[in-house]
């Protein structure tokens, strides 16, 4: 199992889009992979869209993410990769 | 707007906003935008199984119809709309409802219907709970999905598969999914609830060129569809069961339109004059691909104003270079041998993320247009490559928004001359492309002629124009009155304008909503307008009003408007010498209404 620390960078939080890229990436690695609020209260199935819809993460909000499984490495990367690029809203 | 009126008889009166042009008699379709009822049934033991893989099949039917929406979505209106299908798949096909949904099923023995409808209430309640107001909105997409998935447990199509010949759409409001599912073949007219100019529901009729209306209250409730109904959309009247006199009535004016429309047809490709031989050029103005179809089919001589906002998407990222180029080469390719005109960037730092201040506390007057494009270098500098790219591949002018100062046009031309040297340095061809500027602030008026020595045409935007000028922003209702559009301050900044454009021989092409009407037509050609740019459907109706005029009719008739104290004067002027000279082409109800004496 492993864990780090990401922080959503992105205008309008994990809104629809930004959670549906993050679902899709999920669904593609065999681990299960988890976010929780840093704050401890919520957390989601990043590869449930309505789970991480609840999470009302909004910009700035800093999250926990745990992955565990077969590639839990390569799927942790996937992931944090995303919230790094703020979902690919940030480019120009 | 939208105030319901007195039922005289069955016969009822809807009033909204009319946001795309046209009059149409149909009968009703009711499209359902939330709201099936779901009843509770108790299953039997041996039942559960069974009713379990009904949800499955219905899942995957469900599964079907949103993929070919989505499909659908991202060739018609982009990947800006289309995302939020892909949000809508993943949540039918999210565990964690589905497992809610089943479990219902098993445990309680209750219908797959109930069951979804518990699983979705539940769900709502825990939204309706979250702080943030855009996720919390998220709560209409649950409802979206789930409507869908009780659509298909029912057995039937979608609502609108079994569209006749004269359907016209009613519903509350459209969801994005209904607007992309709809066979716009068959579709007559829309009338919607709610909605505004800027809904899905009116860009797509006005694309589609039928008619539509929206804010009308509470219509949908008691429309029952293949009721007949009346949309006149030049009046922004909806009317249910209409007697038969006002059946009459319409029925004539339908077929009136029907048939000048028909002459018309025949004329498209030709030039166009007025009846003393004036020639007058009419454009398109495009933003979304569902508008293309429009500018063949009513023979618009190029594009006169292509407005790339549409490009962003939602809320987002800008587009890249070679999404731009491609973008701007499409448009060029739709309008042929007269070219397209691009307006860059018409944006605040609403509309981007991480741009700038995002509550200013006067957009309007704010980092905006070409201000915006200027303070961020990068989105001009990719912008401007990306169109001199596209230039080599077609025709194409650039034309700069909001232009209040020739410095504006000084900076912007220096970016494209570096642009364009950095691209030949690395061996990339460019096209030539000239450079105009948008006439929409009182400024650039009043310095028109210095403007015009340095651009290559002049686009006049009325709608900016108006509100500018006259200081009323056009989507407040409060200061309705105070927009007029034939305010003698709008008629001598146009008349100025044109003037100082044919001074310095530059072209000068009006855009905007006075071009897609006909008295404002009449008036803008007596002003010395000679090149129009209208959304595509309005081309007919305008040509016609054209085809029917004197320019040196219309030449004297603009004169004495300009001499006119009060915007009243000039309507009223405009109402007794239009139909005293073209009664046949100006009927009382397509003149400025009168308002009340002050």
């Amino acid at each position: 199992m492993i864990e780090r620390r990401v922080v959503v960078t992105n205008r309008l939080g994990l809104h629809a889009r930004a959670a549906a890229r993050l679902v899709r990436t999920a669904t593609g690695y065999k681990s299960a992979l988890r976010l929780e609020r840093a704050d401890g209260t919520a957390a989601a199935d990043a590869k449930s869209i309505l789970s991480v819809l609840m999470l009302a993460a909004s910009r700035g909000t800093e999250l926990r993410a745990v992955a565990e499984g077969a590639d839990e490495k390569e799927a942790m990367n996937a992931v944090c990769d995303l919230f790094v690029n703020g979902f690919g809203e940030n480019e120009s | 707007m939208s105030k319901r009126r007195k039922e005289t008889g069955t016969e009822a009166r809807w009033h909204g906003l009319g946001v795309s042009d046209g009059v149409v008699v149909g009968r009703v379709l009711r499209v359902f935008s939330g709201t099936r009822q779901a009843y509770r049934a108790t299953l039997n033991e041996k039942d559960v199984e069974r009713e379990t893989r009904r949800l499955r099949a219905a899942v995957r039917l469900a599964r079907r119809q949103l993929l070919a929406i989505k499909a659908r979505a991202e060739k018609e209106l982009g990947a800006d709309h289309a995302y939020i299908f892909d949000a809508h798949l993943l949540m039918l096909e999210d565990r964690k409802l589905l497992e809610d949904v089943e479990r219902q099923i098993q445990e309680e023995r209750v219908n797959a219907e109930w069951a979804v409808k518990v699983a979705a209430d539940r769900l709502l309640a825990i939204y309706a709970e979250i702080k943030d107001d855009y996720l919390r909105e998220r709560g209409s997409d649950i409802e979206d999905v789930t409507q869908r998935l009780l659509v298909a447990l029912s057995g039937e199509g979608p609502d609108n598969r079994n569209l006749t010949e004269d359907a016209i759409i009613v519903a509350e409001d459209l969801l994005p999914s209904a607007v992309a599912e709809l066979d716009f073949e068959h579709a007559r007219a829309i009338a919607t609830d709610a909605g505004g100019w800027t809904s899905h529901t009116a860009i797509i009729a006005r694309g589609l060129g039928i008619p539509a209306i929206v804010g009308l209250r509470d219509l949908h409730r008691h429309a029952r569809t293949g009721d007949t109904i009346v949309v006149d959309a030049q009046q922004g009247i909806a009317i249910l069961h209409p007697s038969s006199s006002t059946l009459k009535q319409y029925e004539a004016l339908t077929a009136e339109a029907l048939g000048k429309r028909q002459a018309v047809a025949e004329d498209f490709g030709k030039p166009l004059h007025t009846l003393d031989g004036k020639e007058i050029v009419l454009r398109a103005n495009v933003e979304l691909p569902a508008e293309y179809e429009g500018v063949r089919r009513f023979g618009a001589r190029g594009i006169g104003l292509y407005r790339t906002e549409f490009l962003l998407s939602h809320k987002g990222a800008m587009p890249s270079e070679d999404e731009q180029c491609e973008a701007y080469v499409e448009v060029a390719q739709l309008a042929g041998e007269d070219g397209a005109t691009i307006r860059l960037f018409d944006l605040g730092g609403d509309k981007v993320v991480g741009a700038g201040p995002e509550n200013e506390r006067n957009p309007a007057l704010g980092l905006r247009a070409i201000r915006f494009s200027l303070t961020h270098a990068d989105v001009l500098r990719t912008q401007a490559s990306a169109i001199l790219r596209a230039a080599k591949r077609g025709r194409l002018d650039v034309v700069l928004p909001m232009i209040s100062d020739v410095m504006d046009v000084r900076r912007v031309r220096r970016v494209f001359n570096e642009e364009r040297a950095r691209l030949e340095g690395e061996g990339k061809q460019t096209g030539r492309v000239r450079i105009g500027a948008m006439i929409e602030v009182p400024a650039a008026v009043m310095t028109a002629d210095k403007i015009a020595q340095e651009v290559d045409f002049f686009s006049l935007g009325t709608n900016d124009l108006v509100q500018y000028l006259l200081a009323v922003d056009r989507g407040n209702e409060g200061v309705a009155d105070w927009f007029r559009s034939l305010h003698p301050a709008v008629l001598q900044s146009i008349h100025r304008t044109l003037d100082a454009a044919r001074k310095a021989f530059i072209p000068a092409v009006v855009c905007g909503e006075m071009a897609s009407t006909p008295a404002y037509v009449a008036v803008l050609i007596g002003l010395g307008a000679t090149d129009l740019s209208m959304t595509a459907s309005s081309i007919p109706r305008v040509r016609h009003t054209i085809e029917g005029i004197k320019f040196a009719d219309a030449q004297e008739i603009a004169r004495e408007c300009l001499e006119c104290e009060t915007a009243n004067d000039v309507e009223e002027l405009v109402r007794v010498r239009f139909s005293e000279k073209w009664p046949q082409l100006f009927p009382p109800k397509s003149l400025p209404a009168r308002r009340s004496a002050e």
